[in-house]
C-alpha cells in the first residue's frame, strides 16, 4: 500500500517540474543511464570493435577508434532510450519491465526524448566530421531501423518482428569495419550475418519466459501467436543454422583455427540448451539460454579479437 | 517430483555442512596460527613421516633424527595436524558437492538449473588451498603464503556461501518477483563496494598476522609514541621477501611492523565508517524486513568485531579473542554478501524487449 502511495507521490512530483532542467536531470543521472541499455550497448560497441579490427591488418588508429565507439555507443544509447520511451505504455502494464525509469515516474517522456535527440545528434555530428559520412548514415539507418521500423511498427505488427527488426541489432561490426575502410566490405557482412542469425533465438528464449508479459499488452511476439512449442523448434532449429553460418568466417579464410575451435564449442553448448528447451525443459530453461545466448555472442567476439591478433592470417 | 525435491535437499544439507566445517576449518587454522603451530609438523603433508602425530619416545627420537633442526612440540604438531585433517574432509565434501551438482545438471529429470561453475570454481579454490597449505610448510611461513591460504579460505567460504544463498533462491522466476525498488537497488552495488573494501581490510588484517605485527602498536587509537615518523612504506608491503631460512616470528624491523600494523587500524576506520554508513542508509530505506534485518545484523557484527580488535590491544592478544577477530571477519563478509545478494538488481535486458 505505501509503496503505492509513494509511487503516486513520486508521479505527482514529477508531473510538477515537466520542464526539462539541469539539476533534475544531475540527480536523475541513474534514470538516464539506465534507459539507454547500458549493457546491451556495451555489447554492440564490442561487436563494433571486432568488426574494426578485423577490417585493417594491424593495430587501429587511434583517431578513427575514439569517435567511431563514442558515437557508436552514442546512437546505440539514443536508439535503446526511444525504444524505452515507445514502449512506456506497455511497460507499465508488464510485470518485468515496470520497475523501468519512465514507467516509474523517474524521468519523465519530454525529458527522455530531449535526452535521446541530443545523443543522437552528439553521435552522429562526431561520426560524420571525425569519422566518415558512410559510417554515420549507416549508423543513422541502424537507429530507424531499431527505434522506429522495429520498436514502433514490427514489434506490433508481426511474430517475426524480431527476424527482420534483428538486421539493425546486427549491424555494429559492419559500422566498425565501415569506420576503418570506408567501403563496405563482404567479410565485415559476414559478422552482420552471425548476429542476425543469432537474434531470433537468442530474443525468442525471453519472449518464451515472458509469454504472458507479451499477451497482457497484444505484442504478437511467435510464442504468443504460434506458440511456445513451435518457437521452441524455431530455436533449435537457428541454433543449427547459426553453427553453419558460424563456420563461413573461417571457411572464407577470415579466421584461422582458434576462432574455428570456440566457435563450434560455443555453438555445440547453445544447441545444447537449445535440444534441452525444446525436448526437457524445466521452469529455469528459457532463462538460462537467453543468458546463454549473451554470453555465447560475446566470448565468439572475443574469440574472433583474439584469432586475428595471435594468428594473423596471411 | 518427490525425487526432485529430495535431491535439492540432499545438495542443500550437503552445501549446509561444508559451510560449517569451512568455519571450523578457518578456526583451527587461524589457532593453528596463533598457537604458533603452523611449523608443528617440518613436512607436508605427513608430520614427521607419519600420519599422525609423533607421541611415544621411539616414534620422538626418530622424528627428531629425521630433522634436526625442528625439535617435536606434540602440541603443536596436533594442532597442524587437526587442521589438515579437517581441512582434507572439507575438500572431499566440496569434491563431492562438485560431482552431484554436474550429476544434477546433466540429468534429465530436474525442474531447475543447478549451478554448475561455481561447485567447480570453488573446487578447484579449495585444490589450491592445499597447495597453499603444503607451501605455509615448505617456505616456512612466507607472509605472502600465510595471507593468500587465510584469502584463499575466506574465499571458499564466501562462495560456499553465495552457493547456498543460490540454492535456497527458488528459481529463477523468483529473482524477477523479488524485486527491490530503485531507491535501494543502488545500495547493491555499494554493498558491492563494500565487499571489496572488507576484502582489502581482511588482506591488511592477514598481513598483519603473518608479519608478526599485531603487537606492534599496543596503544589506542592507533598507535604509540611518534607513530607518524616512525611509517616506512619501504619494505612493509614488499609481496616477496628477501630469501630467509624461516620467517617464522617475522623478519621485518620494528618501524616496518608499525607501519602495516597503523595501516590496518586505519583501514579499520574506513571500513567501519563505509559499512555503518551503508548499513545505516539500507536500514532507514528499506522497507521489507528481511533486507532491514540483514542490515541489523552487518551492523552488529561490525560492532564485535570492532570491539574485538580493541580487545586484542587492550588485553594484549589473547588467544580466545584473536581467533574470535578472525572469525568474526568472515562473519562480517557472509552478512555483507547476504545484503549485496537481497540487493542485487535482475539485470538481464535484450534490445528487443
Amino acid at each position: 500500500m505505501s509503496k503505492v502511495i509513494n509511487k503516486s507521490l513520486d508521479i505527482a512530483i514529477d508531473t510538477n517540474e515537466k520542464h526539462f532542467s539541469l539539476t533534475h536531470t544531475l540527480q536523475n543521472w541513474r534514470a538516464y543511464y539506465d534507459i539507454t541499455k547500458p549493457k546491451v550497448v556495451a555489447l554492440l560497441v564490442l561487436t563494433a570493435l571486432v568488426g574494426m579490427s578485423l577490417s585493417v591488418p594491424d593495430g587501429l588508429p587511434w583517431q578513427l577508434l575514439l569517435p567511431a565507439m563514442f558515437g557508436i555507443a552514442c546512437l546505440s544509447s539514443a536508439a535503446a532510450a526511444i525504444n524505452h520511451i515507445v514502449d512506456e505504455k506497455i511497460d507499465t502494464i508488464m510485470g518485468r519491465t515496470h520497475n523501468r525509469p519512465l514507467p516509474e515516474g523517474r524521468i519523465s517522456v519530454e525529458s527522455a526524448i530531449i535526452f535521446a535527440a541530443c545523443l543522437a545528434l552528439i553521435g552522429f555530428v562526431v561520426l560524420y566530421s571525425l569519422v566518415n559520412p558512410l559510417t554515420a548514415f549507416l549508423t543513422l539507418a541502424g537507429l530507424v531501423g531499431y527505434s522506429f521500423i522495429y520498436t514502433l511498427y514490427l514489434k506490433r505488427a508481426t511474430p517475426q518482428n524480431i527476424t527482420i527488426g534483428g538486421l539493425a541489432g546486427a549491424i555494429p561490426p559492419l559500422l566498425g569495419w565501415t569506420a576503418m575502410t570506408n567501403e563496405i566490405a563482404p567479410n565485415a557482412l559476414l559478422l552482420v550475418l552471425i548476429i542476425f542469425t543469432w537474434t531470433p533465438p537468442h530474443f525468442w528464449a525471453l519472449a518464451i519466459h515472458r509469454k504472458n508479459d507479451y499477451a497482457k499488452v497484444n505484442i504478437p511476439m511467435l510464442p504468443v501467436t504460434h506458440g511456445v512449442s513451435f518457437t521452441k523448434t524455431q530455436i533449435l532449429l537457428y541454433t543449427v543454422l547459426l553453427f553453419v553460418v558460424c563456420l563461413l568466417p573461417y571457411l572464407v579464410g577470415m579466421s584461422n583455427w582458434l576462432y574455428l575451435l570456440g566457435a563450434c564449442s560455443l555453438n555445440l553448448i547453445f544447441i545444447r540448451y537449445a535440444w534441452q528447451l525444446k525436448f526437457n525443459a524445466t521452469a529455469d530453461t528459457a532463462m538460462a539460454t537467453f543468458k546463454f545466448s549473451i554470453v555465447h555472442l560475446m566470448l565468439l567476439f572475443i574469440i574472433l579479437l583474439l584469432d586475428h591478433y595471435w594468428l594473423p592470417m596471411a | 517430483m518427490n525425487q526432485q525435491v529430495r535431491s535439492r535437499r540432499n545438495l542443500q544439507r550437503l552445501v549446509l555442512t561444508s559451510l560449517l566445517l569451512t568455519i571450523v576449518v578457518i578456526g583451527l587454522g587461524a589457532y593453528t596460527r596463533l598457537t604458533h603451530a603452523g611449523l608443528g609438523c617440518p613436512d607436508w603433508p605427513t608430520c614427521y613421516g607419519l600420519i599422525d602425530v609423533p607421541q611415544t619416545s621411539a616414534q620422538i627420537t626418530a622424528a627428531e633424527k629425521a630433522f634436526p633442526d625442528r625439535p617435536v612440540e606434540t602440541a603443536k604438531a596436533w594442532n597442524e595436524m587437526i587442521h589438515r585433517y579437517f581441512a582434507g574432509s572439507l575438500g572431499l565434501l566440496i569434491l563431492g558437492i562438485a560431482i552431484y551438482s554436474i550429476k544434477l545438471r546433466l540429468s534429465k529429470h530436474t525442474a531447475s538449473q543447478y549451478p554448475v561453475i561455481l561447485p567447480i570454481v570453488i573446487l578447484s579454490i579449495v585444490t589450491f588451498q592445499a597447495a597453499l597449505g603444503m607451501w605455509t610448510v615448505t617456505l616456512k611461513l612466507m607472509p605472502i603464503i600465510v595471507m593468500a591460504h587465510l584469502l584463499g579460505g575466506f574465499t571458499t567460504l564466501s562462495l560456499l556461501f553465495l552457493l547456498y544463498l543460490r540454492l535456497n533462491a527458488k528459481s529463477m522466476e523468483n529473482q524477477g518477483a523479488n524485486l527491490v525498488d530503485w531507491q535501494l537497488r543502488k545500495y547493491g552495488r555499494y554493498a558491492l563496494l563494500g565487499i571489496s573494501i572488507l576484502t582489502a581490510q581482511i588482506a591488511l588484517g592477514g598481513w598483519t598476522s603473518s608479519n608478526y605485527a599485531a603487537m606492534s602498536c599496543v596503544e589506542l587509537p592507533i598507535c604509540q609514541g611518534d607513530w607518524l615518523s616512525d611509517l616506512s612504506f619501504e619494505n612493509s608491503f614488499d609481496l616477496i621477501p628477501p630469501s630467509k631460512d624461516t620467517y617464522e616470528f617475522g623478519h621485518l624491523a620494528h618501524n616496518e611492523r608499525v607501519t602495516i600494523h597503523v595501516t590496518h587500524r586505519i583501514g579499520a576506520i574506513i571500513t567501519g565508517v563505509f559499512l555503518t554508513w551503508l548499513a545505516l542508509m539500507i536500514f532507514i530505506k528499506a522497507r521489507n524486513h528481511r533486507v532491514k534485518s540483514a542490515a541489523v545484523a552487518l551492523f552488529s557484527l561490525l560492532v564485535l568485531q570492532i570491539g574485538l580488535g580493541i580487545s586484542n590491544i587492550w588485553f594484549s592478544l589473547p588467544l580466545n579473542i584473536a581467533v574470535a577477530h578472525n572469525l568474526v571477519a568472515a562473519c562480517l563478509m557472509l552478512s555483507l554478501i547476504t545484503l549485496a545478494y537481497k540487493l542485487r538488481q535482475n539485470s538481464q535486458e535484450s534490445l528487443y524487449e
